[in-house]
């Protein structure tokens, strides 16, 4: 599904972002990419959606090298990854029902179907008696839960998440954990950055751990710290 | 819901929603159409002004007095002249007639004419032309004419008059120009402000995968929107405002003859109307270049 070939990417004048990173991820996987602030975890995840280039190695993301997708591609690529974020990225004209629409309407799906299919994520994140709501109006965990709808509505093949806890309570992490290990069983290949070693250790999934831009451990049912 | 009920919807919900930039959008094209249109419609009835004065000028062709010409070469004098392609009209004043007007014009003081015996005026031609322009090279032509005295076009006012009434035309045209530039500028600087402003959106919609085009054309409805209704105020104002100048200048100052119909109000019109449009259209398009990029 994602596949690094000794990536790096330096920002100018020096500082590090990535360094050599090779990394394979299948697909339907459920990866942790954990890691001091600065050692490169949103690098990581802007390179995959094609926000940033690397200075050099080769980004392939579902088989199509991001390398050679030209400009005017990128936006079908982003339909094709789910991102969720910690500042959750909401329109905040929009209700919560019109913020998952609006990932509908930039494919050119406006229909009757795609407003019952929107109804439905909103129900299935558990938010469907609030879908009328601004994000204002809404939690933290909400609004999260929200951005998550908007995310898999689409039903992308990823789905990639950049602290998506990271500024909730712990109770409410959890339920979105678990939204997100329910998204994982669809099918969905899940990346998920995150500071968070509670979580980790307990979901007991692959975890990558990143240090100034490089891959310092990389195990199959990994805790945050080295055990 | 199709596309473009779409693209409306979003556009008319975000000027309702950001309606402090819109005023200032609005504004901004008001103003800098009112001043153009301003000056166009001043530059239309300046134009006019200068025609008209270049129109007076005329060729005064006098004849010998001593021998007076005779009937027969008076004739032959006027169907020459009348046969040149750039007169408009030739009126031939006899001695008689040039007496008449000379008593006339000092009728308040004939104590000046009292020393006056027999008539020492010579006959004239009174040449006016179609082309004010060409009046040198049509006065040239009467010389060595053994019945012609003297030619006189006020050579020196008539080359004043046309090099003011061209550098005045060029100043107007480089003014306009100017503004034109400087409208442009003011109305794509504030649109500017009014994306930045929403620079967040923007990129949030580039992260669920809208295309530029998509993210632009609710912009640009907007811009053309913002242009259209900016200029359509400028130009009843400017309308209003004409009319109401015109008619003070007509009472004011009668000789001036100011032409009311000089100006194509119908072009005007269009291109204001035109260049708010496209002004608000560029602005936004340009404006939201930079927040397109990655």
């Amino acid at each position: 599904m994602i596949r690094f070939e000794d990536v790096t990417k330096i920002y100018p004048p020096s500082t590090v972002g990535l360094e050599k990173v090779s990394l394979h991820i299948e697909k339907g996987e459920f990866v942790f990419l954990v890691g001091p602030s600065g050692s490169g975890k949103s690098t990581f995840i802007r390179l995959l959606i094609k926000e940033l280039e690397p200075d050099r190695g080769r980004i392939s993301v579902g088989g199509r090298d991001l390398a050679t997708l030209r400009n005017w591609k990128v936006p079908y690529l982003r339909r094709n990854i789910g991102c969720v974020f910690q500042d959750f990225k909401l329109l905040t004209n929009k209700t919560a029902f019109q913020n998952v629409m609006y990932a509908l309407v930039v494919t050119g799906q406006a229909t009757g179907a795609s407003k019952k299919k929107a109804a439905e994520i909103l129900s299935l994140v558990g938010l469907g008696h609030k879908s009328n709501s601004y994000p204002n109006e809404l939690s933290g965990g909400e609004q999260q839960r929200v951005s998550i709808a908007r995310a898999f509505v689409n039903h992308p093949p990823l789905l990639i998440a950049d602290e998506p806890t990271g500024n909730l309570d712990p109770e409410t992490s959890m339920g979105i954990m678990q939204l997100l290990y329910r998204i994982n069983k669809t099918g969905t290949t899940v990346l998920m950055a995150t500071h968070d070693r509670e979580m980790v250790d307990r979901m007991r999934r692959r975890v990558v751990a990143l240090d100034v831009g490089k891959v310092v451990r990389d195990q199959k049912r990994g805790g945050y710290g080295e055990d | 819901m199709g596309k473009i009920s779409f693209f409306l919807k979003e556009a008319f919900g975000s000027l309702r929603r950001n309606y402090f930039m819109t005023i200032a959008a609005l504004v901004t094209v008001f103003l800098s159409i009112v001043v153009l249109g301003g000056v166009l419609v001043f530059v239309y009835t300046t134009n006019a002004l200068l025609k008209e004065v270049e129109q007076k000028v005329e060729i005064t062709v006098f004849l010998k007095t001593d021998p007076d010409p005779t009937t027969d070469q008076v004739d032959a004098m006027q169907t020459k002249i009348m046969g040149w392609p750039e007169v408009k009209s030739s009126v031939f004043v006899s001695k008689e007639e040039a007496l008449n007007r000379l008593k006339e014009d000092f009728k308040d003081n004939p104590e000046i004419l009292q020393d006056l015996t027999g008539n020492p005026l010579p006959a004239s031609f009174e040449i006016s032309l179609k082309d004010p322009q060409t009046v040198s090279s049509v006065a040239e032509r009467f010389k060595g004419d053994p019945v012609v005295d003297e030619v006189s076009y006020g050579k020196e006012i008539a080359d004043k008059l046309f090099s003011f009434t061209s550098q005045a035309r060029n100043f107007l045209l480089g003014f306009i120009v100017l503004l034109g530039i400087v409208a442009i500028l003011l109305i794509s600087n504030t649109i500017r402000l009014s994306i930045f402003a929403r620079k967040r959106e923007v990129e949030i919609m580039k992260l669920v995968g809208a295309t530029n085009w998509f993210i632009r054309w609710p912009f640009v409805i907007e811009g053309v929107f913002v242009g259209f209704v900016g200029a359509a105020a400028a130009t009843v104002v400017i309308l209003i405002l004409n009319s109401f100048l015109v008619g003070k200048i007509r009472n004011g100052l009668p000789f001036m003859a100011v032409p009311l119909d000089a100006v194509p109000y119908v072009l005007v019109v269009l291109m204001l109307l035109g260049v708010g449009v496209v002004i608000g259209a560029a602005g936004s398009g340009i404006g939201l270049r930079r927040f397109l990029k990655v």
